[in-house]
């Protein structure tokens, strides 16, 4: 398992008839055996059209799509062989239980007694074998879910596919399904792409990020690659939440470079070196910067306090910079550390891995 | 504080209740009215009508049978209903399909031409089918009574059925397609049950309308294919006697008939699908 790719996408592009713009602009991606890619990105980026690209229910303008080095770009849907979850679920409401999972299977003309078995053992991996005689209507929502899941992964596809699969659920159904999700992956080792908005979905459940915006993708990396370091302005924000400081490369300083920050002077940031003299953006996580009370005539950043709401296991401060520098995010936790109301002046630090620059699109 | 309010409630919502239940009673008495006033006088033993009646017989249901130009017209509405219903469903069915389904140019201008029959009324309509009918000719013909009965039986259909085609989520066909059914096998198994309620009112609203249908026969019928209600318009014209009630009765039993056989042939299916 793992390494060798199965799932390649090249160049994918769509164009909807009527549409003024591109759906989907130039994909590449390359999933590999038995690996969950999440592809995230902001409602209309085109996810949804990606997924459906790969499933065979729309034709692409331009691009490629190969499974295990075969061409499928060409293939209809119903002989693709990929297992869709829907966002929707789009169960069949006049089948039961058994009868919707079954389905893929009688397609496929399995007997009936393997039918039957193979059921039996999907709705149990999915812990739905006491509902088989269920009517649809009669689920809940996690329920249907669960029902979409096994129907999909019953006939054993190459490829499955899960749009949006959990943003119908409340909070707690859904970081249930997500263990869930997860474990059934780990037990089929099936290839997995799936499609989330939800950014903390994506960085627990995949093995890599393929974070989308406009039609494109920003970046692809590890969950740790694309928090830790994003190599885009839009991925940094997108992903988790960040303090973007505008400032002018100062040259090198060992490993970072230096970088000359409104409020904050000179600043060693890693990442892709910037030219001496050009301009340069870094990024800050709220939770890496440490606040103190500031003691007077100390050296180093000092702020005011602007606001601090207390948000149970955290605070969210925001601090302005000097006089009138520009206003940073920090996120602190309760309990450990004294909090500060607004007004007061603090001193702020972190460790030298956390400023990073990040590259303007251009 | 709960507990006196719950002592109160019911009795408030009792008298809402009542007062619902008394607006309920006096609106379906107002519309069936009328449909009394026939059924108690189609047992009347009078040779005219009159109200309130005296006798009581049910020798004007005989009469109905017993008239020929009565038993003619049943036959000919009959036979023109059905192959009305028939047709229509042929035409509507995947007109409703292209409609919903397909994107094409001139959409919305195919949906408005099908569906402003609707609009318009009888009287213009069928004097429009005369002029239309009377050269071909196809004027006092079962084919034209049908002609004729379609172009305001297939807007219903295709109404009722994209009605149904739009409340079936296509995405479950899609669900289907990915799961290895072809488009029409994914059709046949997943969209068609889901619209078979759509497509079995659409056919019976279709018969109805055709079997009823007044104004526009009376433009395209002549001496020879003379359907129901055109035969009892000529008869009132000459005559009046319970065994035009009685006639009513029989109608408006057999509208309840057929919808009643549809509900229950829904009910029952759905009943064994969930069993
Ligand atoms: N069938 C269609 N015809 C025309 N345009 C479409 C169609 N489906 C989607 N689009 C457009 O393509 C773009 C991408 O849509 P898509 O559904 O892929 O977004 P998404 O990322 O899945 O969004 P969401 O998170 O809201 O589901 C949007 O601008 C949308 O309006
Ligand atoms: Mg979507």
């Amino acid at each position: 398992m793992g390494d060798t790719p199965h799932l390649v996408l090249s160049g994918l592009a769509k164009t909807y008839p009527g549409a003024d713009g591109a759906a989907v602009r130039g994909i590449d991606l390359t999933v590999e055996r038995g690996r969950i890619l999440a592809v995230l990105g902001p409602s209309g980026c085109g996810k949804s059209t990606t997924l459906r690209l790969i499933a065979g229910l729309v034709a692409p303008t331009a691009g490629r799509i190969e499974v295990d080095g075969r061409d499928l770009t060409d293939v209809p849907v119903h002989r693709r062989d990929m297992g869709v979850v829907f966002q929707s679920y789009a169960l069949f409401p006049h089948l039961d239980v058994a009868r919707n999972v079954a389905f893929g299977l009688e397609m496929r003309a399995v007997g009936k007694a393997e039918v039957k078995r193979r059921v039996g053992e999907a709705l149990e991996l999915v812990r739905l074998g006491h509902l088989a005689g269920r009517r649809i209507a009669q689920l809940s929502g996690g329920q249907q879910q669960r029902v979409a899941l096994a129907r999909a992964l019953v006939v054993e596809p190459s490829v499955l596919l899960l749009d949006e699969p959990l943003s119908n659920l409340d909070a707690r159904l859904r970081s249930t399904m997500q263990d869930e999700i997860g474990r059934i992956q780990r037990e089929t080792g099936i290839t997995t792409v799936f499609v989330t908005h939800d950014q903390q979905e994506a960085l627990s459940m995949a093995d890599s990020v393929a974070v989308m915006n406009e039609g494109r993708i920003e970046q692809t990396g590890t969950p740790q690659d694309i928090y830790e370091r994003p190599a885009r302005p839009f991925v940094a924000r997108f992903v988790g939440r960040a303090n973007m400081v505008e400032g002018t490369s100062r040259g090198r300083d060992g490993e970072r470079t230096l970088v000359e920050l409104p409020g904050l002077g000179k600043v060693p940031a890693a990442g892709d070196p910037v030219e001496t003299g050009r301009p340069a953006t870094v990024m800050l996580r709220p939770h890496r910067i440490a606040l103190a009370a500031a003691a007077p005539e100390s050296g180093g950043a000092r702020g005011t306090v602007l606001s601090a709401a207390y948000a149970g296991e955290t605070v969210a401060y925001r601090v302005r910079l000097g006089d009138d520098g520009p206003v940073l995010d920090v996120e602190r936790p309760t309990g450990s550390e004294a909090s500060h109301g607004p007004g007061a002046e603090v001193a702020l630090s972190w460790d030298p891995e956390a400023p990073r620059l990040v590259a303007d699109p251009s | 504080m709960t507990v006196r309010r719950t002592g109160r409630m019911p009795w408030a919502h009792r008298l809402g209740r009542a007062g619902w239940a008394a607006v309920l009673v006096a609106l379906y008495l107002f519309l069936l009215a009328p449909i009394l006033v026939v059924l108690v006088e189609s047992f009347d033993d009078a040779t005219y009508l009159r109200f309130p009646p005296q006798g009581f017989t049910f020798d004007a249901y005989g009469q109905v049978f017993a008239n020929e130009s009565f038993r003619l017209g049943i036959q000919v509405s009959g036979v023109t209903a059905a192959v009305t219903a028939l047709l229509a469903m042929i035409a509507g069915v995947p007109a409703a399909l292209a409609l919903t389904r397909l994107r094409f140019r001139g959409r919305s201008a195919i949906e408005a031409a099908f569906l402003s029959p609707l609009l318009v009324p009888h009287i213009v309509l069928g004097l429009a089918l005369l002029l239309i009918l009377a050269p071909i000719p196809l004027t006092d013909t079962y084919w034209g009574l049908i002609l004729a009965h379609l172009g305001v039986t297939v807007p219903y259909v295709v109404r009722t059925v994209s009605a149904a085609l739009m409340s079936a989520d296509p995405r479950a066909e899609e669900a289907a397609r990915t799961l290895g059914a072809s488009g029409f096998t994914a059709f046949r198994r997943i969209t068609l049950p889901a619209i078979r309620s759509g497509l079995l009112s659409g056919g019976v609203i279709a018969f109805l309308l055709s079997f009823d249908e007044t104004v526009i026969s009376l433009f395209v019928s002549g001496q020879n294919t003379v359907p129901l209600p055109v035969a009892v318009l000529q008869y009132v014209e000459y005559r009046s006697d319970p065994s035009i009630a009685s006639l009513s009765v029989l109608l408006v039993l057999l509208s309840v008939v057929v919808v009643v056989l549809v509900e229950r042939g829904l009910g029952l299916r759905r009943s064994l699908r969930s069993g």
